[in-house]
């Protein structure tokens, strides 16, 4: 391999802090605010001019799987802080608690042909359609509210900041160098969270990182998510009813020239008109989001599709004739990439034993895996998911979490991503406060915090060594059923 | 750890090596563009890396969707080359707008003022200018399709920070990406990051002064907003304009923003565009940068939230977008070889190694006496480096010059010239700064890039009209 040698030298110190927070997305975002709201003087630097990485920037608007297939709710704490922001700005839509869990006919077809209604349905076993709790929110208003989140948490924010590689000592982390505007300057904390997705500072960390997948896993594939507009959908509806057939005809001629079939109704209901545009396609090798070359490559094609696309739906699809390209994605979407070997690592046998963890920072419902998610409509996550094994002074928030490619296909979503954010947030604070590494902290304390935030928790009785005991399962399980 | 007051030791380490090539650019905006597309095309094999998922820069990630300036007051056209391909191929895909040709320099006061209503940039000088409105997306995948047909090697979500100096030469650049740490080499290095991020490491002279009234000394946040019935607002803006002023005060004061400019694009009816002027010390302080940024989206909120309620046609509007990139308009400004200054805003005679004619049409009766600026190769190139350019809003320049000829089409221009330069020294196997001027003007004006008789003396008074409407500056 051809090198050049970049002689030592001297980089600028911008900040000493407790928390440093690499990466503004939804892990990002939340382990910012709960590390500054448990009292860590904190930085968060987000590459990008925008924080909620793919929930804005990806223009995945969709916080999808709060609620399991009977209309439970598990996912609280600040994904739900957060909704309620965007409620006061009409900035979301989302089925009414009353029909959530429902598999009544007229309830599910009305979701299912709301805005981005197909996370709005899901089957149980019998293959009886249910609704479940799912929101689409508006990327540019949830811009705006996660700034104010942040700052008003008091962590201190950079943008158009590209944390790029952790500083060590011996073996800990114990700073990170970025690149800006301002030139290559370095951050030095306590704890550092690599909340990149990508986890982008074990390299440098030496942390033990696994990037496997199986090339059928959604979490293999790049994506780019465009809108287009002014569809006048009330024709193209009626065209798809009345000539189906010819509907089928075309959109088979539009993948022949390299387009994309396939759209939800975009964004929220008072935007009307616009249709949201994944234009996912399973490739036939994994496209690596950790290989430059290849996030360029599907970057170009993935808009020479959407053009594609828009060209022949004006030309001949009725409801089309105004339509236009309002919006490629600013991010490139991508969906898995490095996940980090931790002190426990989620499995596919995970999702079959309720195990409800000693450490159990997140519950999350269990919707998209087939006959599994209908037996087992929840998950708990162990917080020692998100701390390497061999690495100190690191905690991982968001999808890059101990985990199998299985489980982390299902379980690497926004709101999940704000879960183990909150999670990784407030023990790097508990951590610092405590004067312990934070793979040393002490569970309870940090369920006792997450739970008087508002986190849906198990509670934990008693416990024998990491894993609760059968009793205290069975509770739970009984207790949520129940309500 | 090893920290030295405000400082931490990086170790040395080797950098991996991705390529070699001929001519690496550094950004892929419109200088970058015009730099890579030039280059590949006279035959150097080159890379482009740029920090974002797209190309085009302000043009696009900024929205500042508009290329203005193109001709001069009498309607000639000045820049062409490859802006006008951009625009040209744009125009096949019906995702542009401008005034006709015809128009172009027209005194017609019923034509300039339908001009002048239908976009604030297409009238200049009480005259029809030629700017053209662009559809940023559609721009996207043009620039990647350029790209592709010129056989330029493309490296997106790349950022290039660092560039490797070995005393009087560049070897290449460092970036960062998700493949991590590594290196380009090249033979020339075209620095079009706007901000001229490669010179404090390469010890280029520049200045970094701005005074605080003029245009560049501002970030803008562009955002787009949809969903506006048009027609309902064009006839309350056109039947109630004291009303309408009225309400965009009260969208200020609200903590909006008062002002908007139409899409003019076809079938984008529905779409205004907010443009925007935030002060601030410095567009390369990472700190401002990130002030403004959030300001920007606060105001954004605002400015939505008050439209919808107050402002007829608003009703339904939206948020599209708010811009991938922060608007910025000048930060460092090289002192190369030649330094276009303010007593070149006066000069009519065009420089021996002039490359680029650009129109003067922003300063009102000075204007009129200096209808067109000249750019000589040697503002593109730095005084103690051999084998670097700068393509981009960075040229060599001072304030005064820098806040009128920074522009769009005017990086494009600089990037034209720096490619084409770069690949025409390579093959003729000298140094950038000995290139044969006269063998790479006669290849610019081959590529369509208007350029004045430079042995031509020029004795030039202004014979038309006096202005009647007052000289403004400009948003852009």
């Amino acid at each position: 391999m051809k090198t050049v040698r970049e002689p030592a030298r001297d980089i600028k110190v911008w900040r000493e802090v407790d928390v440093v927070v690499v990466g503004g997305g939804p892990g990002g975002v939340a382990s910012a605010i709960s590390a500054a709201r448990t009292g860590a003087k904190t930085v968060l630097i987000e590459r990008y001019g925008h924080l909620g990485g793919m929930a804005t920037g990806g223009l995945v608007n969709i916080f999808p799987n709060l609620s399991d297939i009977t209309g439970k709710q598990h996912i609280y704490g600040l994904t739900m802080e957060l909704l309620n922001r965007l409620d006061k700005h009409g900035a979301t839509s989302y089925p009414k608690k009353k029909d959530r869990g429902s598999a009544d006919k007229k309830a599910v077809d009305y979701y299912l042909n709301a805005n981005l209604g197909w996370f709005f349905v899901r089957k149980d076993l019998a293959g009886q359609q249910h609704v479940l709790y799912s929101a689409v929110v508006d990327p540019e208003i949830l811009k705006a509210e996660l700034n104010d989140m942040v700052l008003g948490a008091g962590s201190e924010l950079l943008l158009h900041s590209w944390g790029t590689q952790v500083i060590t000592e011996n073996n800990a982390v114990r700073g990170v160098f970025f690149e800006s505007k301002s030139g290559r300057q370095a951050i030095l904390g306590k704890v550092i969270i690599d909340a990149t997705g990508d986890g982008d500072m074990f390299v440098a960390a030496g942390a033990e990182c696994d990037n496997a997948c199986d090339n059928k896993r959604r979490t293999a594939w790049l994506a780019l998510v465009w809108w287009m507009t002014n569809v006048n959908l009330r024709k193209f509806d009626k065209f798809k009813a009345s000539q189906p057939e010819k509907y089928k005809e075309l959109m088979d001629e539009l993948v022949k020239l390299g387009g994309y079939p396939f759209s939800f109704r975009g964004i929220l209901k008072n935007q009307p008109n616009t249709l949201w545009y994944h234009s996912m396609q399973p490739q036939p090798q994994r496209t690596d989001a950790m290989d430059v070359e290849q996030l360029t490559k599907i970057d170009i094609e993935a808009r020479r599709r959407a053009v594609v696309t828009h060209d022949f739906m004006k030309k001949y699809v009725p409801g089309f004739e105004k339509a236009f390209i309002m919006l490629t994605s600013p991010q490139l979407g991508t969906q898995g990439g490095r996940r980090i070997i931790g002190e426990y690592t989620l499995s596919e046998k995970d999702m079959e034993t309720d195990e409800v963890f000693e450490d159990t920072i997140a519950v999350i419902a269990n919707n998209d895996y087939g006959d599994i998610s209908n037996k087992h409509p929840s998950l708990c996550i162990p917080y020692r998911c998100l701390v390497p094994k061999s690495v100190d002074g690191l905690l991982v928030a968001g999808r890059a979490f101990s985990s199998a490619d299985t489980v982390n296909e299902t379980f690497n979503i926004i709101p999940h991503c704000i879960a183990y954010g909150q999670a990784a947030g407030t023990a790097a604070a508990l951590a610092i406060k405590e004067g312990v590494e934070p793979r040393k902290i002490d569970y309870k304390a940090l369920r006792d915090n997450l739970v008087k935030q508002g986190v849906n928790l198990p509670k934990i009785e008693k416990s024998v060594g990491s894993v609760a005991s059968n009793d205290v399962k069975k509770d739970y399980f009984q207790k949520y059923r129940s309500q | 750890m090893a920290t030295n007051g405000n400082y931490i030791r990086e170790k040395a380490r080797d950098t991996k090596v991705m390529r070699q090539c001929d001519v690496v650019v550094v950004g892929g905006g419109p200088g970058g563009i015009g730099a890579a597309v030039a280059a590949a095309r006279n035959g150097a094999d080159t890379v482009l890396i740029e920090r974002y998922g797209h190309l085009g820069g302000m043009g696009t990630g900024g929205l500042v969707t508009i290329i203005p300036q193109l001709a001069d007051l009498t309607g000639k056209q000045q820049i062409a080359g490859i802006t006008q391909e951009w625009i040209d191929r744009l125009a096949a895909r019906n995702a542009v707008d401008m005034p006709k040709k015809e128009h172009w320099g027209s005194l017609d006061k019923e034509l300039v003022q339908y001009y002048f209503k239908r976009s604030f940039f297409y009238a200049r000088l009480d005259r029809v200018s030629y700017a053209a409105l662009i559809d940023a997306e559609i721009s996207k995948i043009i620039l990647n399709e350029m790209m592709e047909e010129a056989g330029v090697k493309v490296i997106l979500h790349a950022w290039g920070t660092e560039p490797i100096m070995d005393g009087k030469h560049c070897k290449g650049v460092i970036f960062e990406s998700k493949s991590g740490r590594q290196a380009i080499l090249a033979k020339v290095v075209i620095d079009s990051t706007g901000d001229g991020d490669l010179f404090p490491y390469a010890d280029i002279e520049c200045e970094t002064d701005i005074p605080a009234h003029y245009r560049i000394a501002n970030l803008a946040v562009c955002f787009w907003v949809a969903g506006v019935d048009h027609k309902k607002m064009m006839d309350f803006r056109d039947n109630n304009m004291k009303e309408f002023m009225d309400l965009m005060r009260k969208a200020n004061e609200y903590g909006g923003q008062g002002g908007f400019m139409t899409s003019n694009l076809p079938d984008q009816e529905s779409v205004v565009w907010f443009h925007s002027r935030y002060p601030n010390k410095s567009q390369t302080d990472v700190e401002e940068l990130t002030r403004v940024e959030i300001l920007g989206h606060k105001i954004a909120g605002k400015t939505i939230e008050f439209y919808r309620k107050n402002v007829p046609g608003f009703e339904k509007a939206f948020l599209v977008l708010t811009d991938p990139q922060l608007g910025t308009r000048s930060s460092r400004r090289m002192v190369g070889e030649y330094w276009l200054t303010e007593k070149d805003l006066s000069n009519n005679q065009p420089f021996e190694d002039t490359i680029a004619t650009f129109p003067d049409l922003d300063r009102g009766d000075d204007s009129l006496a200096h209808p067109n600026m000249y750019i000589p190769y040697r503002s593109l190139l730095p005084k103690n480096v051999d084998n670097f350019f700068v393509a981009c809003r960075a040229f060599s320049s001072d304030k005064h010059v820098q806040d009128y000829f920074n522009l769009i089409p005017h990086c494009i221009a600089f990037g034209e010239a720096a490619g084409t330069a770069s690949a025409m020294a390579l093959s003729a196997g000298v140094p950038i700064k000995k290139v044969d001027i006269k063998a790479l003007q006669k290849q610019l004006a081959k590529q369509g890039v208007p350029l004045p008789d430079v042995t031509k003396k020029v004795d030039y008074k202004y014979e038309g009209p006096a202005l009647v409407g007052r000289p403004f500056t400009p948003p852009h």
